[in-house]
């Protein structure tokens, strides 16, 4: 098996090309939330007292605890990489499962969240929004199209990182091949970052 | 290769750091608030990106090009927006 799994590294592949191929989608996300910010900040300077009136409205604990989810998802995933390195497959699988795990924990946090908002009549467009001043429906409309598109992401990634768990259980995943774990892994640790700066800008205006 | 200690010590850095944006948020400092909540935001990517993400020991030339480069394109957006916020004058 182990000589086999040297002839299999012979293929061709292009391990720092496909990581350089990884970061250049990462930095065009960065660009894509980073033009939101750029809105979001925008919008603040015009509208300081209604944004902040708005975010009072935000849950504090339960966006700290997100944020504490996805960091500690981010741990998980960067230990998996290192464990499938050293041969480690078995804790590499459980660190990976983890990190789904606390993923899907964060969205359903997010699910509730959200939940309450609209059920107390606050979503883009709702009549009772419409009421307020206009600060708050921009703060509002960004939160939900902000952690939106961060939540379709942590969605994403969820999926991609089942993937990965699926190859590493055919041992397409190994000791000698890890790029895709670790391409996936980078993505997961971009979601993570990007949420470490919509949580105060969100959730922690005063 | 990276040690499990070095990421056990990264997380416990970003939980600090998650708990001061937190209390410094319900501090009453003003202008320096946002400040703050950036800088720190700042310093936490700037550790999941050089140790969870490798960066710290990417030796590859392109990444120190194209990196700094996606950054300083971002900040021309930024700065540019802000000077037409900035001198638009009397119309919102």
């Amino acid at each position: 098996m182990g000589e086999a799994k040297e002839l299999v590294s012979d293929e061709a592949r292009d391990d720092t090309g496909a990581r350089l191929g990884m970061w250049l989608f990462i930095l065009s996300e960065l660009l894509l939330f980073g033009g939101m910010f750029i809105l979001y900040s925008a919008y603040r300077y015009k509208n300081a007292v209604d944004f902040h009136h708005a975010s009072m409205e935000l849950e504090v604990l339960l966006g700290t605890f997100n944020t504490l989810i996805l960091v500690t998802s981010s741990l998980s995933m960067a230990a998996s990489i290192a464990a499938v390195r050293r041969g480690q497959r078995r804790l590499s699988m459980v660190l990976l499962m983890a990190t789904i795990a606390l993923g899907l924990f964060f969205l359903a946090n997010k699910g509730f969240e959200w939940g309450a908002k609209i059920e107390h009549g606050i979503y883009p467009n709702s009549p009772t929004l419409l009421t307020r001043a206009k600060g708050e429906v921009l703060f509002f409309g960004l939160y939900y199209v902000m952690t939106g598109l961060h939540g379709l992401h942590v969605l994403v990634g969820i999926c991609i990182l089942g993937g990965m768990l699926t190859l590493m259980i055919k041992d397409k995943i190994n000791r000698t091949r890890f790029v895709p774990l670790e391409n996936s892994g980078l993505y997961w640790h971009l979601v993570d970052i990007i949420w470490i700066f919509l949580y105060p800008l969100f959730y922690l205006i005063t | 290769m990276a040690k499990y200690r070095t990421y056990i010590l990264v997380w416990v850095g970003l939980v600090i750091l998650t708990g001061t944006t937190l209390s410094v948020a319900g501090m009453n400092l003003g202008g320096w608030t946002v400040f703050i909540a950036l800088a720190v935001a700042g310093t936490k990517s700037g550790l999941v990106l050089n140790y969870f993400m490798h960066l710290r020991s990417e030796r590859l030339l392109i990444f120190r090009v194209i990196i700094p480069l996606v950054m300083a394109v971002f900040l021309v957006f930024i700065l540019l927006t802000f000077a037409d916020l900035a001198f638009r004058g009397g119309v919102r």
